[in-house]
């Protein structure tokens, strides 16, 4: 349905899709991403339901910023995946979606994917001076935790683990 | 034995027991207590509780209006004004000099209520 | 107990047996419930596994009218510095039953938002590992604190109780002198102290 009508709008924008189950991806490239968001805007998908990203370290295009849209009108919905490298900044929803703000705070934070245009890019979840981007593949599953279970005594209980 | 004193005996009783309970309470938490309970105050112990975060504001105490103090302070005198009415009211007799002395008493009264009234004391938005 | 029995008509005991029977028997609870173990707590002051049996029938949420802090649920790094003023208000004697894997280990969230265990910032007398421990695991648990208390004696020096208010004091003049947050000043320590080898902060 909304596929079919991107392909026949914006001929060449979808460069990958795959449906399971009821679910509808599609993937597009960064520079036809605002037209998409305009058309899919027009069809109907005015609900922002959620952006996150995720992390493929060993692709090129390190990043994959997903973003989900549902269709009040009609109840569909749709997954729109947008591949951006490390360090390359992605286009802001804030202008049309209130909700874009804090996701893409979020993802800032949590990835370090900037988005340009975007009114205050703040770190969200952690704070403001905190090293690294903790839903990187890279970043050390406890933050950095330099505690371990052998060979730390705990002082009371004459030392005694018990 | 008919005492004269014999309806108040139990209430002496009663006083001497409450008394002596008072003291024990006093003696076991002044003196004994201290020795078994443990002693350890210290400056975090007694800051303000407010769940655990640090506090916000600069005290529970703050100023408010004194037009509640005047309210209850114009009641009670009225109050008290018509609480002597009440008996006299009952016992009243019909003589002149019982409705005068009445009257003078309500008349000192009525002066100051003419003041209050004069000084706005009765509105409540100045 | 120490009691001796003149022909059972005498009973003598010490001080110390005397107002530990005490204490052990009324545990008033502080509930620090912050995730599902607190329903699993609620499960176990209802009618049908009672704590209140054991004397702790008055579940105080205020740290100034309790002695038992129960730990019911995931602490996180942001919530360490509010656990450590809970606990630095209650007044002794007090004692800490750590319920639940979260609040014993940091559960099964090993991440960096996560409080590992929170023995790294407050002492911590029994722990009851579940997810969530069932109501008899949690009662056992009291039951446990209760013969820890038996076995404790009014001159007992406390030294983790001092050693925490310590580390209160370090925590906030940390805070002071470099404008760090609470969790941001317990994390320096908790490197600190990992770099000293030692499991905690206090």
């Amino acid at each position: 349905m909304i596929i079919e009508h991107i392909d026949t709008q914006l001929p060449g924008t979808v460069t990958d899709r795959h449906a399971f189950r009821g679910d509808q991806t599609i993937v597009v490239a960064k520079d036809s991403f605002l037209p998409l968001v305009d058309l899919l805007y027009r069809e109907g998908f005015q609900l922002l339901v959620d952006i996150t990203a995720v992390d493929w370290p060993e692709r090129e295009q390190r990043f994959d910023v997903v973003y989900h849209w549902l269709n009040l009108a009609s109840q569909e919905r749709l997954r729109v995946k947008v591949p951006v490298a490390d360090g390359e900044a992605m286009l802001s929803l804030t202008g049309r979606f209130k909700t874009a703000d804090w996701f893409e705070r979020e993802v800032f934070d949590m990835f370090g994917v900037r988005f340009e245009g975007h009114p205050n890019l703040k770190r969200l979840l952690t704070w403001d001076d905190f090293p690294g981007h903790p839903l990187r593949k890279d970043f050390p599953l406890d933050g950095g935790d330099a505690f371990c279970m052998e060979g730390c005594t705990a002082p009371y209980n004459n030392g005694e683990r018990g | 034995m008919a005492h004269p004193a014999s309806p108040f005996l139990s209430v002496l009783i009663l006083l001497l027991i409450a008394g002596v309970t008072a003291l024990i309470i006093l003696v076991l938490s002044g003196k004994v207590l201290p020795l078994l309970k443990p002693n350890n105050p210290k400056a975090a112990k007694l800051r303000v509780y407010e769940c655990g975060v640090p506090i916000q504001q600069d005290g529970a105490r703050h100023k408010y209006t004194v037009r509640f103090y005047l309210t209850a302070m114009l009641f009670i005198l009225f109050d008290v004004e018509a609480a002597f009415l009440f008996p006299w009211a009952v016992n009243f007799k019909h003589a002149l000099w019982t409705f005068g002395a009445m009257l003078s008493f309500m008349a000192t009264l009525l002066v100051g209520f003419i003041y209050a009234w004069g000084k706005g004391a009765f509105e409540w938005e100045r | 107990m120490s009691e001796m029995n003149f022909n059972d008509a005498v009973m003598t005991t010490r001080l110390d047996a005397v107002v530990n029977w005490g204490r052990k028997n009324s545990l008033w609870p502080m509930p620090f419930g912050v995730a599902c173990c607190a329903i699993e707590f609620m499960s176990m002051m209802a009618s049908k596994y009672d704590l209140s049996r054991f004397g702790a029938e008055a579940m105080r949420f205020s740290p100034r009218q309790s002695d038992m802090m129960l730990v019911l649920g995931t602490i996180t790094n942001k919530m360490a510095p509010v656990l450590r003023t809970i606990y630095a208000q209650m007044a002794e004697p007090k004692w800490v039953i750590s319920v639940g894997v979260c609040a014993s280990s940091g559960g099964m969230y090993r991440t960096y938002s996560t409080l590992q265990g929170i023995d790294r910032v407050i002492p911590v007398d029994v722990y009851v590992p579940g997810c969530p421990p069932r109501p008899e695991s949690m009662i056992y648990g009291v039951m446990k604190l209760q013969e820890k208390i038996e076995k404790e004696s009014l001159s007992m020096r406390k030294d983790h109780i001092e050693r925490f208010y310590e580390s209160l004091d370090r925590q906030e003049a940390l805070q002071a002198a470099k404008g760090l947050t609470g969790q941001q000043a317990i994390r320096e320590m908790m490197f600190d102290a990992a770099d000293r080898g030692v499991g905690t902060i206090f």
